[in-house]
Parts: structure tokens; sequence; C-alpha cells
């Protein structure tokens, strides 16, 4: 009988004596200095009190886009990071407050706004902020190539009156009702160094943290501005925003201990963290954003108002809400968050799920016998398509799934080229309604997706956005007008609105964002 | 020598010229264009149009097409649309990760596959061949997006030796670069490493139970002796064919592996500039890729002519 000789009869002492001095110096090398443990580093302070010092990692899904630098897009904003901008909302609302601009006067006929302005604000590269820097942010904003979203809005300013290098007025087409949500969403760039800015090179604003430096694909350091306008803010040294392109590992990377902060994941992809009790989930109350239904009004009989609303009442939301979304949004068939001005529940339920009813009103509209429609979904995201193929299909709806790549989707949304239904998600319904309506191009009066076109929807779209006080009561009788008006129309049938949850280790504190989700770290810190 | 050379490189310019309009083409017939991108969400059409106009795709195809190739001629094939940086450098920087990269799992492929392979061809035990066994089949059949998600788990969320992901300039710093490397490195090589082991093992296997083996035994030479000297080699030949082959896989797993771990190379690169249309960063990284291929198959050429006189004569 032949015995082989084994693996380890075979190694001679003086190997096996290498190959472990090879494996120990390995293990030493490593434990020299610790990716891992570089990682924790976190000061130390006094407990209860906000602690200075710290490099927060953040962890995203989407690297930065230096080409939208001035859009509100799926990447980690850098907008309050890097930017200020003149006014921001309270949080809980809509109401403004000072952040460049001190202070404000509205004509009494609502063409024109007065603004003050902080004395003391230099840009980072040392130059004082001064009212002509107004001026070029909103000429910014009105340029189509920063697809700056508000560009509507920009473009109701039609002139400037510069009194003082501190005191500007802005000369206006028309009341603008939303004209406190472009000063949150337009930042305040340093004109000098835009061009380069948009190219991810040199990016200088007046905000807390000063751009450093920049690798395409991995991450993004902005260290502390040490001249904040803002004394003694703000406590962090530094934010190193990292690029993890999976979920996954981004949840991998907050549980390790390796970010603090992750930013871009999806509800369903944070249901597993919810046992996590090193991690907070932060819900903030303006939401991120919609998913939809949308219907191409010129495809019959889609052009049949009720054939739309009878789409409306087979979709059961709350079962789209708990299992395409984890439970993280809100069964609405109106656009807006609860936080919203214009919310109320009964616009939230409108349309319940009711089969009967979705029946009774396809075979009033003459389609008893059921339809076939094609529905296109974007390629990423197919969970919401299949849910309302389902509940179409037991109201004698067949649809056939079309799935698009986003930039596939993107072309045939802007093209007007969308089957007779699609899904997808929309913003801008967490300010003032106006911005919904001039701003996100799905609910565009003039020109929409839908090619829905009804010159009654375009008055009531104008009778919202032409309003000197947005906080009036003639502005919330406008805005209910045209919740309403969406509601009966159904071009656009929103199914949810998507919670604003920011897992974040439980160590960091005092983080907010502004209404278009930008994250604010002027008071943020890391307890011990 | 060179007469030869000089037959052969009007083949392979047609060749790179025939895959630049190639690849030109499919891009554009490809619907979506980075315009659309580059107008974020919810943009109007104007804006659209505007962006269009100021990246030149409102331009017809052959100037476009030209335009290009002359960018490229010059040696700067310009700037990436949505990342900003120019393409030279953000393909450079890239390059070196997705080689330290393949390199890393190329080492500990060569490391893992013959230990695996030889314990298994040589261990005694029902148990000890199963686990090997196991071991072998988990590494070659299990997907390396699972391979990678449990390997964080482990080393990273569990026992926290490990960062989860991130990448580290492993010149800049190498002790904690390699730190970074190890994951990645590791789940991109275990698949070939069980190619390897199984290749090397029966191999191994059937060398020991050659004649000549029997005989040397009988002549009392050392086991040691007699897998070194004489089983190894003569089970070595066919795991190189194979090993050659696993490189080539090491490239095209890199895409998924460096996704998982964030490592920030090639292949997030190309994923990154399909998805967004961002048609400059990909027809330069396609191209290149063609022209690697050609330089190989140039190279490969030319060895067999130095080998055989035969093939330049003829």
């Amino acid at each position: 009988m032949s015995v082989s000789p084994t693996f380890v009869d075979m190694l001679s002492r003086r190997r096996l004596v290498q190959g472990i001095g090879t494996g120990a110096a390995l293990l030493g090398l490593a434990g020299c200095r610790s990716a891992v443990d570089r990682d924790k580093t976190a000061p130390a302070g006094a407990a209860g009190r906000p602690r200075r010092g710290g490099t927060l990692r953040v962890a995203t899904l989407a690297d930065l886009t230096p080409a939208l630098l001035f859009t509100q897009g799926p990447m980690f904003s850098i907008h309050r990071l890097v930017f200020n901008t003149l006014t921001h909302y309270a949080p809980g609302g809509l109401d403004p407050q000072p952040e460049l601009a001190t202070g404000w006067q509205i004509a009494p006929d609502g063409k024109a706004i007065t603004l003050t302005l902080r004395e003391d604000v230099v840009f980072h590269n040392g130059r004082p902020f001064t009212a002509e820097d107004v001026v070029f942010a909103v000429q910014n904003l009105q340029n189509p190539q920063r697809s700056a979203q508000l560009r509507a809005t920009a473009l109701a300013v039609t002139g400037f009156d510069i009194a003082s290098p501190h005191r500007i007025t802005l000369r206006l087409a028309h009341p603008v009702a939303n004209i406190f949500d472009l000063f949150e969403f337009m930042v305040i760039s340093a004109k000098e160094s835009v061009e380069d800015a948009v190219l991810g090179r040199n990016v200088v604003g007046t905000g807390p943290f000063v751009w450093k430096t920049w690798t395409p694909g991995t991450s993004l350091v902005l260290d502390r501005n040490p001249r904040y306008w803002v004394p003694e803010r703000p406590y962090l040294d530094a934010v190193e925003i990292r690029v993890v392109p999976q979920p996954d590992a981004l949840i991998a990377s907050l549980r390790s201990g390796q970010s603090h902060l992750a930013a871009g994941l999806g509800g369903r992809d944070i249901v597993p963290l919810r046992d996590d009790k090193a991690l907070d989930l932060r819900e903030y109350d303006q939401g991120s954003g919609n998913i939809y239904l949308g219907v191409n009004t010129s495809v019959a009989p889609l052009d049949d108002q009720r054939v739309r609303q009878a789409l409306s009442f087979a979709v059961d939301r709350d079962r789209i809400v708990k299992q395409a979304l984890g439970g993280y949004g809100l069964a609405s068939a109106a656009p807006w968050p609860k936080s919203s001005p214009v919310y109320t529940d009964a616009d939230a339920n409108r349309y319940p799920h009711d089969p009967a009813r979705a029946k009774a009103l396809l075979a009033e509209a003459g389609h008893g016998g059921g339809l076939d429609l094609p529905m296109a979904f974007l390629s990423t995201a197919p969970a919401v398509a299949q849910m309302v193929q389902f509940d179409l299909a037991r109201v004698g709806v067949q649809t056939t799934l079309e799935p698009l790549d986003p930039a596939k989707f993107q072309a045939r949304l802007i093209a007007q080229t969308m089957p007779a239904l699609w899904t997808g998600t929309h913003g801008f319904a967490s300010n003032q309604p106006a911005t919904l309506a001039v701003s996100a191009y799905p609910f565009n009066e003039a020109r929409n997706t839908s090619k829905f076109v009804d010159p009654a929807y375009t008055e009531i779209v104008q009778r919202a956005w032409n309003q000197t006080d947005a906080r009036s009561a003639a502005a919330r009788v406008a805005y209910a007008e045209l919740s309403r008006a969406l509601l009966d129309r159904q071009f656009i049938i929103d199914l949810a609105v998507l919670t604003n949850v920011q897992p974040a280790t439980a160590k960091l504190r005092d983080v907010r964002q502004n209404r278009y989700n930008a994250t604010v770290l002027d008071d943020a810190y890391l307890a011990g | 020598m060179s007469g030869y050379l000089l037959r052969r490189l009007p083949s392979a310019l047609l060749v790179l010229v025939l895959a630049s309009f190639a690849i030109f083409a499919i891009l554009r017939l490809i619907p979506g264009d980075p315009a659309t991108t580059l107008a974020g969400s919810d943009p109007s059409p104007e804006t659209v149009a505007a962006i269009r106009a100021d990246l030149g795709l409102d331009r017809p195809f052959p100037a476009q097409y030209f335009s290009w190739i002359g960018d490229l001629l010059t040696g700067d094939p310009g700037r990436s649309y949505l990342i900003g940086g120019r393409i030279t450098d953000l393909i450079g920087a890239r390059f070196g990760n997705t080689l330290a990269l393949a390199l890393g799992a190329l080492v500990l492929m060569l490391v893992l596959g013959p230990v695996l392979g030889v314990l298994g061809a040589t261990a005694r035990g029902r148990v000890p061949r199963a686990l090997l066994s196991a071991v072998d089949s988990v590494s070659l059949t299990v997907p390396v997006f699972v391979t990678g998600v449990l390997l964080v788990l482990l080393f990273a969320v569990t026992w926290r030796l490990l960062p989860p992901g991130g990448h580290e300039s492993i010149v800049a710093d190498p002790v904690i670069g390699l730190q970074y490397l190890v994951l990645p490195a590791l789940c991109l090589a275990l698949p070939g490493s069980a190619v390897l082991a199984r290749y090397l093992g029966d191999g191994v296997r059937q060398a020991l139970s050659e004649d000549y083996v029997r005989t040397a035994r009988s002549l009392g030479v050392s086991p040691r002796r007699i897998l070194w000297r004489h089983a190894l080699p003569n089970a070595l030949p066919p795991v190189l064919t194979v090993l050659g082959m696993q490189v080539g896989a090491l490239l095209g797993g890199a895409v998924v592996v460096e996704a998982l771990f964030a490592w920030p190379g090639l292949g997030q690169l190309a994923e990154q500039g399909v998805a967004r249309r961002d048609y400059p960063v990909v027809q330069t990284l396609l191209l290149l890729l063609v022209g690697v291929y050609v330089l190989v198959q140039l190279l490969t050429d030319i060895a067999y002519a130095l080998l055989d006189p035969r093939v330049r004569l003829g």
C-alpha cells in the first residue's frame, strides 16, 4: 500500500520557520498603524456640551458631478457646507430666516424685494461678500447651462438696483410667491471661480467649510473655514465625503464605524439598520421626493380624466409604501409632505385603494372590457412598477413593462416620448406649492411629459405663483386650488411621499437639512 | 524582421481605425446623451438644448468624430463631460488602482491556489479532504458579490480588523494602503484560486500515482523531494495555461469588486461613464482597451516570428 506524503511532511523546518516569520512580519506591519483605528479617531471633550474638532466621514452612493453644482440632485449636497444662501427656512415649515441677508422688504405690488446683506462675510479666497455677488448668483441660475431647477423663478428677476454694497433691490416681472424658495436654493458662489467650480477645481463660497481636495470617484475633503461669519462655528475640523457606490458596502461602512453618516440610501436599504443601537435613523420632515405614476394624456383612452382617476383608485399605495419603501413613506395621492402648508389628510386620501370604484369608472368611460397599455420604468427601481402592474391587472388594465436605464429614461421624459404609463420620481413638493408647478418638469403647465395642456390649469398655476405674500389667506386659497387641480386631473398620479431618512452614528449631533435636503453642519459635532 | 513588422503594422492600424468608428457609432446609437444627465432632475427641454449646444453634441456626427480623433492624435482626448477632469488624468489615476488590485489578487491567487491544491492532493482522511473540497467548491461557485459582502461582514463589521472599503495609495502609505487592498484582492482572487487548486490538485494526485514516483519511494527518496522535484513540476504546465486565462478573468471581475469595495478603478469609471453617457471617457477607455489587445496581438506575432523564421518569411 502506498502512502502519499502530506503537505506538512514535505515542508522543511527552515521553510516553515520562514513562512511563519513572513506572516508575523505582515501582521506586525498591519499592527503598526491600523486603517480601522485611524478611522475611529474622535475628539475628546466635556460630556453634554458640543465638542470641537474631529473629521466627519460621510459615505455617499453617488459622486459629486461638478457640472450639476447648482442643481438639486441625487448626490450628497455640499450646498450648505461650502456655500451659504441668502435666507433659509426655519425647521418644520416655510418661515424664512436670515442668513447672508439680514432683512428684506417686499414692495406693496409684489414686484420688488429689497435685501439688506451681512457686512462681515468674506469668501474663502478672502474677498468680501457684496450685493454684486447676489446679482451674479441670480444671473448664474438664469443661465440654462447651470441646469438649475428654479431657473423659471430666477428668470422672474428682471433687474437689480444696488443702493450700497450691502443693500440691493431685485425687480420682479410679477409677484413671486416662491421667492424665498429661490433664496434657499440659490447658493452664493464667488464669481471669479465659478467656471473652475463647474469643472470641480476651485469651488469658493462663504460657507462653514472650505473645498480642499476632490479625487473623482473616491472622496471630497472639506476643511473648517477659520473665517466663518458665525462665531465659534463650525465645531468640526473637516468633512470627508467618500464615494461608496453600492448600498450594501455603504451600510457596512456605517456599521463598521468607518463612516459617521450615510447619504443616498433608500427606505428598503435602511430596514436592516433599525435594530442597530449604535446608529440613529434621522427623519427630516421635508421628505425626499415622491414616487408617481405618469400618464401620457395624448394616448387614448388616457385623455379621459375618468380613466386616469380609475387608475388612481386601482393602486394600493399603502402596500407600495410597506413593501417597496420598507415603510419609509407616506401613502398619498397628493404630492405634498405633511410639513407643506397645503397638505391635508383629505387630499392625501382622495384616492383610497378601491378596485370596485376603479372598475366602475372604467365601465362609465366605456372600457369595462379592460385595457392593454405599455408602462415604462427605471430599470434600477422595478419594485413600484411591478406592484402597480399587479394592481392595475386586478381592475382589468393589463400592462407591458418596459425597463429603461436612467439616461434613456431621462431622455424620453424630456422628449415627451414616454409610453402610455410610466413610474418615476419627482421633487420640489416640499416648498411653496408654486415651485412644484413651475420647477418640476412633470407638472409644468406649459410643457410636460404627460403632454397635458389645459388653459384652466395654466391659470391656476399662474395664480398660485403670482402671490405677493406666500403666507396670506389669498395664497392659501390659490394653493388649495392648485392641489385640487392636480388631484382632479391626475396627469401625474402621485403614489407616495418618500420619507427622508439619514442613518448616522449616534455620536453625531445637531445635523440639520434644509428644504432641498442639503445637509447643514454649522452646529454639528461628534460626541465622545 | 523590420520588414515583417512593417507588413503587420497597417492591419493593426486598420483595426484601431475601424474600432474607433464602431465605438463612436455604437455609443451614439444608445438612446440618451450626456446633456440629459447634465441637465439634472426635472430639466426643461431648453436647458437640455443649451447643454447639447455647449458640448457640441448638436454638430453633425462626422464633425464630432473627427474632432475626437483629432484630439486623440494630439495626445489629449479632452475632458469628461460629467466629472470635469482631464481624461488622461482620470484614466491614469485609475489604471494604477486597477493594476494594484489585479496584482494583489494575482499574488493571493498564486499563494492560495497552490496551497489549497497541494493540501487537497496530499491530505489524509475523509474529513480533511471533504473540508478542503468544500472550501474549493465554495470559493469557485459563490459569486464575488456574495463573498465580498461576507468578507466585509466578518473582517470589517464583526471583527473590525480591516476597513470595509475605500482606497489609500500603496505608494503613498504602504501600511494603510495594503490594509485597504487585502479584502478586495482576496475577494477577487478566490474563484481563480479555486480553479488553480483544482487543476493543481488533480495534476499532483496523478503525478503521485505514476510509476516513477513509486520507484522513487522504493529508492528511499524523501516525500518532500518527491513532491517538489518530481510531482509538482509535472503538474504545473496545464496550470500555467489556466493561470493565463484567470488573469484575464481578474480584470473582468474587478468591475464588480471595485463597486463592492468602493475601489476607484477603471471598471468603476467605465460603468459610470456608460450609465451617464459620458462619451469622451467611454470612447477613450474602450479604444485604449482595443489598443492594448492589438498591441498584445502584435507582440505575440513578433514573438512567434522570432521563434519561427518561417512566419516572418511567409
